[in-house]
């Protein structure tokens, strides 16, 4: 038995017609009109003839005679010529296309009415086309306030120009964007990320823009700084910096418009990640020397055999000088009477190391050694010595067989050192103090200035070496100084004793899970002109 | 809403003559010429006298010398008969085709390709009265005889080709235009005063109709021309000297199968549903002694073979193939084991073959021949069923028994561009319909449905047959060949809507439509008949990039197949 | 058909390749130019353009403009492409916006759709061709008519004088041949219906003499019929109507991208 189908019985006169939008509402039986139905879906049927007006010669008034196709009917025309056998009109059907038409048009109908709506409205509009939360710094009361110009808050004119003008002024602000909409070849340029019309709009709070170096091009805010990303403006990344450091041919532009301005930018390296490609710092490879005049052996005080114990018995280590100032971030600079006069006492009279030198300045030095025996005197009372004068003169008649004049003691105290100079030593280890004191040359660089006073050098600490990056010691509170800082190896004050970039790297990369973003070091504005 | 019918007069058989200028005085010439002169005039009935057919039917050409009056390969409907000078026919090598000026036929300009934009909504079958009789009175389509193309270099081509003279008297052209067949040869004229008459078919038939010495006469040069460049475009003979080939002609014997008109009995049976194999006439019979080899010439056969009660197709053959070689080589080199026919062969429709003798084949053609011509020994075949003659290598497994057993029961090989749709991957969408009724002015010309075998289906398109049936009885030539590619078109200038070819075409590919004027309404004529125009698939023959159809279908299964061999089918099926 | 089975894996390379290309563009570019959204957009906004461009070629089929199977080719693994274009352009994240939120849900939208269609046009015309039978849909109410009829003469005729099979025909018969039936079990396959039928009709035999039986064959045959026509009707509307989402929101997705080509631009001012 079949299951096929009937074969469809298809009219000889005709073809399947699909192209035709409307069928007769009698195909459904199967018996469709020869007319068919207009483009426009009206059935077109009259009858089943037009009969024709025979006129035989001679005749006045003629014949109607039937003119049907399938053969002539049985009761021929009607007296007025009209067919006797009208087709009874149908509704004709339009076919699925042309509902699918219809389907689109109400689609497209609907998208324009709707949108006509949600746009013609200035609330609604702001609302449904914003392509995101303004961060709560650019919204809210208080920031409606400061560009009270709109009763609403979103108050997006505050920032674009087109914000609140209207599908016309949308549409011209498109036109005029910059770059234009069809600019492709700047599109695929790749450039600087120039400012733009919204930048204007956050100078007028952010004044004073003064951006990064001075020679590099002026970049977008909102390239870095991108808004509508919910209500905590999102942190900058990397690759806003990478954007410029890691493209040669961007770097080239900018030296290029800048390169009257300064020579430096040739020399700006290509970083992508700070373990990869961060140039190793400059003190490694410019080979920089503390320009210190104090001489300071890092390795003997560490590490020196003769090394004394401190008053209370511990071993001299990093922390004893090295203390962290209030933020944590740096050290507090050593000062001589915190951290080295508990060692280096300046005791001058071998006889007598309760008295020592002043500290800080020539003037006070020479004042106190031409007035020796005062002080001597004054050493007396504290003591409450028996005989004050006495056991004043007789410091000073010692300190002459020592010395001889006092202007030999002077220029002892000044000038030697522990192997040079006018003697080789001043005073003792023995005692109450744990270094011996050669003289102020012995950690200091004296000069013989104008007049009788000696001039000394100040000494100099540098309070951080790489003045670029941001650098907290407190972060690193749980690593060893020597992880860092091989201070045991050093036996001069001009090594700078800074860990390498490897060092940090070691620590600072993706895999070993420490942050490695530029800005953990860096800072994109210079300080003085970040954020208001 | 009823508007005045378009009032038109019935179009009549000779309403456009093949040329309206031929005046009384050509006529009367013609009438005192051979062969006309010798022509009982009474012998004529009374519908189409000699004078109309001379008038009506033919219309006289001149040409200059080296001008090309029929050209290789062209499907021509008309003969010609030269009244003044010479021509000069081509006969070897072949003139290369950038000589011969061909050239694509006029396709829709730019701007009607355009237009077709925003015809979309016109209502069906529209034609302006304007149109219809402009078109009539040009005949452009069907006269592109205006555009002359003459050989460049002319004593180069005389020392290059062998060619033979032609003078006053002679006929040429006639075997194409009754055999529908493309033309064997080039002619052009040899001098420049040269005059002839061009005698469209539907003449020529009515003329030999009731001429019979025009008919013997036909008949002779048809034997003795279309043989000697038949076999000498065969390449079983290519080997043979002048004289053997001379030889083979002598010998060589003509048969006839089926019926010239075979479309109308075909539709009848297949109407009643008894077409069978066994019904059809059988050439050769399997088991047989091979006593020749059969050379088809036109038409198509089947090769069959017994299989259980009845007989299974296993290829059809058509134009241009032949059967039996390689029994007759077989026994030709093994005297001692004869073998005899391995199939049958029957004459599907009409066909027109040349039988070879077996004994000229042993004495002049098989000796001829070198080794690697020779068909493979018939012991090699382990089993013929799996390489039936004629079949290209992977045609059996690509395309099934039911396949090929549909497509000949429905007599599809006769397509040369038939529309075969995969319906595994049809999705319904009728894009093709659609592209197919952009494309003529918003009329599809094919129906998406047809009989189906499997997943295949074989719509109600014109397939642009080889043997276009449709083409038979048209009396006033309305359809006829593209001389390009042999696309059958049909002129609705000139169409009368008769239905002959309606009536003819078994594969239901023509649909005769009632033409309407603008607004919708039937044209009629004055006794309020609407008027009828024969329609169907032109191939897109006026459009850029062919058939819109095969184009148009987004899921690549629909396409215009040749089906007279497999070769086509069984490649699409494979791709 | 091996064309289509290497057509498609050469496809599918193809598709492959590029998405593999474009996420490293995207990789290499989207911190590198400062426009980048700008250019992610209008790369996708010219994939889309061809994408629409598949509809113009079918309404064009008198032009060469090529196959309108290459370019549905190009339509779907364009499409496929589009589709990784569209997240490359959001950066992987669905929008804030509510315009965006709309925009992005219409392209989803109308990819869903085409991905549908796609699946259609490649299983539905396998399972038509397996059934069988051939309807032109716009001819299917006229033949459901002529089966009705039929089917209709057969059992309620003036020489049918069989009153259970008119009681059957009336009860069970009429209400199946009287329109479409089983639209969604015919195109979830299921011959449930059918067989219940041709059941009942089975049971009607036991009443029936010779005659009656050859009628109650016939029956079934005009009720298989009927059955295949339906079957037909369910998968060719299937084969329609999903284009009922896929044109219309196509249409609705190009006004909103028009849109926000023209909101983006107006309101950055070159901002990003």
């Amino acid at each position: 038995m079949s299951e096929q189908l009937p074969a469809p019985d298809f009219d000889a006169q005709n073809y399947a017609r699909p192209n035709q939008n409307w069928i007769c509402g009698h195909a459904c039986e199967g018996n469709a009109c020869r007319q068919g139905p207009d483009a426009n879906g009206r059935c077109r049927a009259t009858a089943e003839c037009k009969p024709a007006l025979q006129i035989q010669p001679g005749e006045t008034k003629g014949r109607w005679i039937c003119t049907r196709s399938g053969g002539a009917c049985v009761s021929g025309p009607l007296p007025d010529g009209s067919c006797c056998r009208p087709i009874a009109k149908c509704s004709p059907v339009p076919t699925l296309r042309i509902w699918r038409g219809r389907v689109t048009l109400a689609v497209v109908a609907a998208s324009c009415a709707g949108l006509l709506i949600l746009l013609g409205s200035p609330p609604w509009r702001n609302r449904f086309i914003s392509p995101g939360e303004i961060s709560r710094a650019h919204s809210g009361e208080a920031f409606a306030a400061l560009f009270a110009t709109n009763h609403f808050k979103e108050n997006c004119q505050a920032c674009h120009v087109a914000g609140n003008s209207g599908p016309h002024g949308i549409m011209q602000a498109a036109l005029h964007a910059e770059p234009g909409m069809l600019d492709l070849k700047k599109l695929v340029q790749a450039r600087a990320a120039e400012p733009t019309a919204i930048d204007e709009a956050c100078l007028k709070c952010h004044a004073g823009r003064n951006f990064h170096q001075p020679n590099a091009p002026p970049i977008s805010c909102s390239f870095c700084h991108a808004e509508h990303q919910g209500r905590v403006m999102a942190a900058t990344t990397d690759a806003n910096c990478i954007f410029c450091h890691g493209d040669a041919a961007k770097l080239a532009n900018a030296k290029a418009e800048s390169g009257k301005r300064k020579a430096e930018t040739s020399q700006i390296p290509l970083i992508h990640h700070f373990a990869e490609d961060h140039p190793q710092f400059r003190f490694v490879t410019q080979k920089w020397r503390d320009p210190d005049t104090l001489k300071f052996n890092h390795a003997l005080h560490l590490t020196g055999a003769t090394m004394p114990k401190l008053p209370g018995g511990e071993k001299l280590d990093c922390a004893f000088c090295h203390q962290p100032d209030v933020t944590g971030a740096l050290m507090k600079p050593v000062a001589f009477e915190k951290n080295c006069r508990v060692c280096h006492s300046l005791q001058f009279d071998p006889g007598t190391p309760q008295l020592t030198l002043p500290h800080g300045s020539a003037e006070f030095v020479t004042a106190f050694l031409r007035s020796l025996p005062k002080q001597y005197l004054n050493l007396a009372m504290k003591e409450n010595a028996a005989d004050a004068n006495g056991f004043a003169v007789e410091k000073i008649a010692n300190l002459r067989t020592l010395f001889g004049s006092g202007e030999e003691l002077e220029q002892r105290v000044f000038f030697s050192t522990a192997t040079a100079g006018p003697a080789a030593q001043i005073g003792t280890v023995s005692g109450s103090t744990r270094a011996f004191f050669p003289g102020c040359a012995y950690c200091h660089e004296v000069k013989s200035g104008a007049g009788d006073l000696p001039r000394i050098t100040r000494p100099v600490q540098a309070e951080r070496w790489l003045a670029p990056a941001k650098f907290t010691h407190a972060k690193h509170a749980n690593i060893a100084c020597a992880q860092c800082h091989d201070a045991v190896h050093s036996k001069d004050t001009a090594d700078v004793i800074l860990p390498a970039k490897e060092t940090c790297a070691a620590c600072h990369n993706p895999r070993a899970g420490v942050a490695d973003s530029c800005a953990t070091c860096h800072s994109f504005h210079p300080p003085q002109t970040a954020a208001r | 809403m009823a508007a005045a019918p378009t009032i038109l007069e019935r179009p009549q058989r000779w309403d456009a003559a093949f040329d309206a200028d031929m005046t009384d005085a050509d006529v009367e010439r013609l009438l005192a010429t051979a062969p006309f002169s010798a022509m009982d005039a009474e012998k004529f009935p009374k519908r189409t006298p000699l004078r109309e057919i001379l008038r009506n039917d033919t219309r006289i050409l001149k040409f200059r010398k080296g001008e090309i009056i029929v050209r290789q390969g062209d499907y021509g409907t008309s003969a010609f008969l030269i009244l003044n000078g010479a021509s000069r026919i081509v006969l070897k090598p072949d003139l290369a085709p950038s000589l011969l000026g061909r050239q694509a036929p006029g396709k829709k300009g730019i701007f009607r390709t355009l237009a077709q934009l925003w015809n979309g909504s016109r209502p069906p079958e529209t034609f302006s009265r304007s149109q219809l009789q402009q078109a009539a009175g040009l005949g452009a389509r069907q006269t592109q005889k205006d555009v002359r193309v003459f050989l460049q270099d002319l004593p180069r081509i005389l020392s290059e080709h062998r060619t033979d003279t032609m003078t006053a008297g002679d006929l040429f052209g006639e075997i194409g235009a009754l055999s529908r067949m493309p033309r064997a040869a080039t002619i052009f004229a040899d001098t420049d005063d040269a005059e002839l008459l061009e005698i469209r078919w539907q003449g020529l038939r009515d003329l030999m109709k009731y001429s019979d010495a025009l008919r013997t006469h036909v008949n002779k040069i048809y034997r003795e021309r279309a043989l000697a460049s038949y076999l000498r475009a065969t390449p079983m003979f290519q080997h043979l000297t002048k004289e053997q080939l001379d030889r083979v002609a002598e010998q060589v014997e003509f048969a006839t199968y089926g019926d010239y008109d075979w479309s109308g009995e075909y539709k009848r049976l297949a109407q009643a549903g008894t077409v069978r194999p066994e019904k059809e006439p059988v050439i050769v019979q399997e088991g047989d002694y091979p006593n020749g080899i059969v050379l088809l010439r036109a038409g198509f056969a089947r090769l069959s073979q017994k299989f259980g009660g009845g007989e299974r197709t296993l290829n059809y053959i058509g134009a241009g193939h032949h059967y039996g070689l390689r029994e007759i080589a077989h026994n030709w080199r093994h005297k001692d084991a004869p073998v005899n026919f391995k199939f049958s062969l029957r004459a599907i429709g009409y066909t027109h073959l040349l039988i070879v003798p077996t004994r000229v084949m042993e004495e002049i053609v098989l000796p001829s021949l070198p080794k690697s011509d020779l068909p493979p020994p018939l012991e090699i075949v382990k089993d013929d069923l799996d390489s039936p003659p004629h079949a290209e290598k992977g045609v059996r497994e690509n395309v099934g028994v039911e396949v090929l057993e549909f497509l000949t029961e429905n007599r599809f090989f006769n397509g040369t561009a038939s529309m075969v749709i995969d319906l595994d991957r049809c999705t319904r969408c009728d894009d093709c319909v659609r592209a197919c009724a952009s494309t003529h002015d918003n009329n599809p010309r094919f129906l998406r449905h047809g009989p189906t075998t499997g997943s295949l289906m074989v719509a109600n398109a014109c397939m642009h047959c080889a043997d276009p049936v449709c083409m038979i009885g048209c009396p006033t030539g309305a359809i006829h060949r593209e001389s390009f590619a042999g696309q059958v078109v049909i002129n609705p200038d000139t169409c009368i809507g008769c239905k002959a070819c309606f009536n003819n075409c078994p594969y239901d590919a023509i649909r005769m439509v009632e033409i309407r004027d603008k607004n919708g309404e039937f044209m009629v004529d004055q006794e309020m008949k609407p008027i009828t125009k024969a329609t169907k698939c032109d191939l897109c023959v006026e459009s850029y990039g062919g058939p819109s159809c095969e184009r148009a279908c987004p899921h690549g299964a629909l396409t215009r197949l040749n089906l007279n061999n497999l070769d086509a089918l069984s490649k699409w099926l494979k791709l | 058909m091996k064309r289509f089975r290497r057509q498609l894996l050469l496809g599918v390379f193809a598709l492959i390749a590029a998405t593999f290309a474009a996420l490293w563009a995207h990789r290499r570019f989207h911190h590198a130019l400062p426009d980048y959204a700008f250019l992610t957009g209008w790369v996708l906004f010219v994939a889309m353009f061809v994408l629409t461009f598949f509809n113009a070629r079918k309404k064009l089929p008198f032009l060469p403009l090529g196959k309108a199977e290459t370019w549905l080719q190009i339509h779907i693994y364009l499409g496929f492409f589009t589709v990784v274009l569209f997240l490359i352009h959001l950066n992987f994240r669905l929008p804030p916006g509510w315009f965006e939120i709309t925009l992005a849900w219409l392209f989803a939208l109308v990819s869903a759709s085409g991905v549908v269609g796609l699946f259609f046009s490649r299983t539905l015309p396998r399972r038509l061709a397996t059934r069988g039978g051939e309807a032109i849909f716009e001819k299917i109410p006229a033949l459901r008519h002529a089966l009705k009829t039929a089917a209709e003469n057969l059992a309620l005729g003036a020489d049918a004088q069989s009153p259970f099979i008119a009681e059957f025909y009336t009860r069970r018969l009429a209400p199946f041949f009287v329109g479409p039936k089983n639209l969604w079990l015919h195109f979830f396959e299921s011959r449930r219906p059918l067989n219940a039928l041709i059941a009942e009709l089975d049971d009607l035999r036991r009443f029936a003499n010779d005659a009656e039986r050859e009628k109650i064959e016939k029956l079934a045959a005009l009720v298989r019929q009927k059955d295949g026509l339906d079957y037909h009707r369910s998968l060719q509307l299937a084969l329609k109507l999903w284009l009922f989402v896929h044109i219309p929101l196509t249409y609705g997705l190009i006004i909103f991208t028009l849109l926000h080509i023209v909101l983006v631009f107006g309101f950055s001012g070159g901002a990003r």
